[in-house]
C-alpha cells in the first residue's frame, strides 16, 4: 500500500451541549453561588460525544468517501483533519499540503472587487500571491467572469459569487483535498464542472477525502469509503458495498420511528382518524428497506368516520421537496373502493423500485370521487430506502439486456475485447463512470 | 509539511515557523482591513491623517483657548506638535487594539470554516492600523516644519530619529502580547469589548499622549509609573522632537513589559486556540 498521507488513530472529539457561559456576569454569579457552597445550576452540561474511537487511513492518491446519516460526524472529523477543531483523544497525522474545501467562497468581503477577493480568498486557502498571480487569469476565465472582475463581489449575482469561489479553490493545487458537500450549490452546470475538476485533481495524484450525502457523486470519484454511525466508523470498503450498508443504516436510523407516527392528515374534521403505510418484502416482512430489483408491497390500513361510495387511493413517491418521482392512483387504473366506515386494509404490488439507490418518501392521498375532495392527505413522511446494488449511476436502475455480436455492420464498431465480453448470466451490465 | 495535532500546547517556536508560511494571509487580511476601511469614502486613506489631526485640533483649542492651561502644561514646545505627536503613536495604540478585541469574533466564518494559525486575526488587525500609523507619520514632519518656521521654536532633525524604528517595534511587541489576550477573552466574553472602549479612554489621559503626566513622586505619579505607555510616549518625543535617546530606565522597563506580555500572551492565544472553532 502507498505510503499513508492521512491517519486517524483512535480519534473521539466530543462537545459539550448546551449554552456556555456567555456573558462575564453568568460566570460572576456561578462563581458566588458556588463560594456560597450551592451548586450551580444548570450548568451541569452533559457531554456529546460526535467521534468516538475512530480509525483510518488514506493512502496517497486515493479518494476516500465519508459517508452517513446526518449528526454522524462526517463534517466533524473533516473539521479535525482540516486542524478546525483538536481531537479530545487520540491522534491525527496529515502529511503534505492541505486545502478544505467546507464553504466555497469563505472569506469573501462583499466591498472587495472580484480580483482583491481572488487574493484575499487565495491566500486564506493557502495559495502564495505570486502563486494566485500566475493563476489569475485561469481562475477568472474558469468563472466566466472576466468583465466583472474590478466589480465589489456585493453586487455579483449569487451565482456568479458561487463559482468565483468554487473557481479560487479548484485552482489550489493541494496534496490533500477535503470536500464538504460543496457540490451540493450552485447550478447543474456548476455542480457538474466542480465534479469534473475533482476527478482531474485525482487524477493528477492528489488525495481526496469527500464528504457527501451525494451517493452517485460518491461513487463516481471515490474507490473506497467509510460509512460513520452516530460517530463511530460502521463500514470500510470498496464504494459500492459502502453504499449498500449505508443504506441499510439510513432503514434502521428509521426503523426506529414508528411507521403509524402522522396519524390521519387531512385535519381533524378529516374523514380520516387514523392511517398506516407498511411496506413488506417477497416474504411478507415488514422491511424500511429494500433492492430496487425485487417485489415490493405496500399495505395500506386506515379507518374512515363516514362511508364512501368511491374512493380513489393514491400513493406518491419523492427524492426531495421538488421533484415527483411516481403517482400511482387507483381511480386512473379505473379501481374504487365502495368503502363503509371503518377500518379497511388495502395492498398495493410493484414488481419493483427502479430507483438509484437512496432514500424515498412515500404520501398517501384517499380521495372522494364523486365529491372531488381529499379524504386524507398525508406528508411525505413514510421512508423507504432503496439498494440498488451498484445498478444506477443514473437516476433509474433499469432493468436491461445488451446484445454483442448479432450483426456485424462495420469491423471497427465493435472492438474485440468488448466483443469476447460474457453476455448471458446475469442480465445486467452497468455503465459506470469510474 | 508534517502536523501531529494532538499535542496540547505547541510551542510558540513552531508558531513562529507557522506565521511565516502564512505570511501571504496576514498581508491580505491587513490589507483587506485597510481597504474595506476606506473604501466608499470621498477622502479615502487621507482619514488616517485628518483623525489624529482633528484630534490635535481639539485638544488645542481645549488646552490653549478655551482654558489657558499652558503654564500648567509644560511641554517644551508648541502644544499642537505636543498633542500629535502624543496622538498619532496612541491612534495606533489604540485602534490596534479595538481591532485586535474583535478580530477573532468578526471573522467567525472563518474561524469555524478554514484552519490556519489563529494569531494571523489579531496581528493582521495591528499591520492594518500600521499603514495609517505610517501615514500619519510623514504628517509630522510637515508639522514640524511649520512651527520651525511660524513660531520662535526651532527645529533640526537629528540622528535619534534612527531609533524610532525600535521604538515603533517595541510597541508593536506591547500590542501584539495585549492584542492577543484580548482576542481570545473577548471570544470567551464579549463584555471584554465593552470594557476595552472605556479602558482605552482613560488610559489615553495617563499615558502623556495630550497633557504631561505628574513626575514628582507623589502616590499619584508612583502608580502612574506603572503604565508602560507614558516611557514609549516619551521615547516617540525624544527621538523625534527633542533630538534625544529615551531615557533608559523608563524605555527598559516598557521593553520588558512589552515582551512578558508577547511571551505570556501568546502562548496562552496558542493553548487556548484549539478550542476557538467551538466556543465561538
Amino acid at each position: 500500500m502507498a505510503e499513508a498521507v492521512v491517519q486517524f488513530a483512535n480519534v473521539s472529539k466530543r462537545f459539550r451541549l448546551g449554552e456556555p457561559h456567555d456573558s462575564l456576569r453568568d460566570v460572576l454569579w456561578s462563581g458566588l453561588a458556588r463560594l456560597a457552597g450551592r451548586r450551580s445550576q444548570g450548568h451541569e452540561r452533559s457531554v456529546f460525544w460526535a467521534l468516538r474511537d475512530v480509525d483510518f487511513v488514506v493512502p496517497r492518491g486515493e479518494a476516500l468517501g465519508i459517508i452517513g446519516p446526518n449528526g454522524a460526524g462526517k463534517s466533524t472529523a473533516l473539521k479535525l483533519l482540516a486542524g478546525i477543531l483538536r481531537p479530545d483523544r487520540g491522534t491525527i497525522s496529515v502529511h503534505g499540503r492541505l486545502a478544505a474545501l467546507i464553504e466555497v467562497g469563505a472569506g469573501f468581503h462583499g466591498d472587495l472587487t472580484g480580483r482583491e477577493n481572488i487574493f484575499l480568498n487565495g491566500t486564506i486557502l493557502g495559495m502564495s500571491r505570486p502563486e494566485i498571480r500566475d493563476k489569475l487569469d485561469a481562475i477568472v476565465t474558469f468563472a466566466g467572469l472576466e468583465r466583472f472582475l474590478d466589480t465589489p463581489v456585493k453586487r455579483y449575482s449569487s451565482g456568479m459569487y458561487a463559482r468565483l469561489g468554487f473557481s479560487i479553490a479548484s485552482h489550489v493545487d493541494p496534496d490533500i483535498l477535503l470536500v464538504d458537500e460543496v457540490l451540493s450549490v450552485g447550478d447543474a452546470m456548476f455542480r457538474l464542472r466542480c465534479l469534473e475538476r475533482m476527478h482531474q485533481l485525482v487524477r493528477d495524484g492528489a488525495t481526496l477525502v469527500f464528504v457527501t450525502h451525494c451517493l452517485e457523486q460518491m461513487q463516481s470519484i471515490c474507490r473506497r469509503a467509510i460509512v460513520l454511525e452516530g460517530g463511530a466508523v460502521s463500514f470500510e470498503g470498496p464504494a459500492r458495498d459502502a453504499v449498500g450498508h449505508y443504506l441499510q443504516a439510513m432503514s434502521r436510523a428509521y426503523i426506529t420511528r414508528p411507521p403509524d407516527l402522522p396519524p390521519a392528515a387531512g385535519g381533524d374534521d378529516g374523514d380520516v382518524d387514523s392511517l398506516r403505510l407498511r411496506f413488506l418484502d417477497g416474504a411478507g416482512e415488514e422491511v424500511l428497506w429494500v433492492r430496487a430489483r425485487e417485489p415490493l408491497r405496500a399495505e395500506l390500513t386506515f379507518r374512515l368516520k363516514r362511508p364512501v361510495d368511491r374512493l380513489v387511493i393514491e400513493l406518491n413517491l419523492r427524492s426531495s421537496p421538488d421533484d415527483q418521482l411516481l403517482s400511482l392512483n387507483s381511480g386512473r387504473a379505473g379501481r374504487f373502493l365502495a368503502a363503509r366506515a371503518g377500518t379497511h386494509t388495502v395492498e398495493l404490488s410493484l414488481a419493483g423500485l427502479p430507483l438509484r439507490g437512496g432514500q424515498y418518501f412515500w404520501n398517501v392521498r384517499l380521495w372522494d370521487a364523486d365529491q372531488g375532495t381529499a379524504a386524507a392527505d398525508t406528508p411525505f413522511c413514510y421512508p423507504l430506502v432503496v439498494d440498488d446494488e451498484g445498478l444506477a449511476t443514473g437516476a433509474l436502475a433499469l432493468e436491461h439486456e445488451w446484445s454483442f455480436g448479432k450483426r456485424t455492420s462495420a469491423a471497427h464498431e465493435y472492438a474485440a475485447p468488448v466483443a469476447a465480453a460474457p453476455r448471458g448470466g446475469r442480465p445486467v451490465a452497468h455503465p459506470t463512470t469510474r | 509539511m508534517e502536523a501531529t495535532k494532538a499535542v496540547r500546547a505547541v510551542p510558540i517556536t513552531n508558531g513562529l515557523s507557522e506565521l511565516i508560511r502564512y505570511r501571504h494571509l496576514l498581508v491580505s487580511l491587513a490589507w483587506r482591513d485597510v481597504r474595506v476601511r476606506y473604501k466608499q469614502s470621498l477622502l479615502g486613506i487621507a482619514w488616517a491623517v485628518l483623525l489624529p489631526l482633528s484630534m490635535m485640533l481639539i485638544f488645542t483649542f481645549v488646552f490653549t483657548r478655551a482654558i489657558d492651561a499652558a503654564k500648567v502644561l509644560d511641554v517644551n514646545m508648541p502644544y499642537a506638535l505636543y498633542a500629535y505627536t502624543g496622538l498619532v503613536p496612541w491612534t495606533f495604540f489604540s485602534m490596534s487594539l479595538s481591532g485586535c478585541v474583535n478580530s477573532l469574533v468578526a471573522n467567525r466564518n472563518l474561524v469555524t470554516k478554514v484552519y490556519f494559525p489563529r494569531e494571523v486575526f489579531p496581528l493582521a488587525s495591528i499591520a492594518g492600523s500600521a499603514v495609517d500609523f505610517a501615514i500619519a507619520m510623514t504628517m509630522l514632519a510637515v508639522l514640524a516644519a511649520y512651527f520651525h518656521c511660524f513660531s520662535d521654536w526651532s527645529f533640526r532633525p537629528r540622528a535619534t530619529l534612527l531609533f524610532l524604528p525600535v521604538v515603533v517595534l517595541v510597541q508593536v511587541v506591547l500590542t501584539t502580547g495585549l492584542g492577543m489576550l484580548l482576542a481570545m477573552a473577548n471570544l470567551f466574553y464579549r463584555d471584554v469589548r465593552q470594557v476595552l472602549s472605556a479602558v482605552v479612554q482613560l488610559w489615553m489621559f495617563v499615558s502623556a499622549v495630550v497633557v504631561p503626566v505628574p513626575r514628582d513622586g507623589s502616590w499619584l505619579a508612583r502608580i502612574i509609573a506603572i503604565n508602560p505607555m507614558v516611557p514609549l510616549i516619551d521615547a516617540y518625543r525624544d527621538c523625534v522632537v527633542h533630538g534625544r535617546l529615551p531615557g533608559p530606565a523608563g524605555f527598559f522597563y516598557t521593553t520588558v513589559v512589552a515582551l512578558v506580555l508577547l511571551v505570556g500572551g501568546w502562548s496562552c492565544f496558542r493553548r487556548a486556540s484549539y478550542r476557538f472553532a467551538e466556543c465561538i
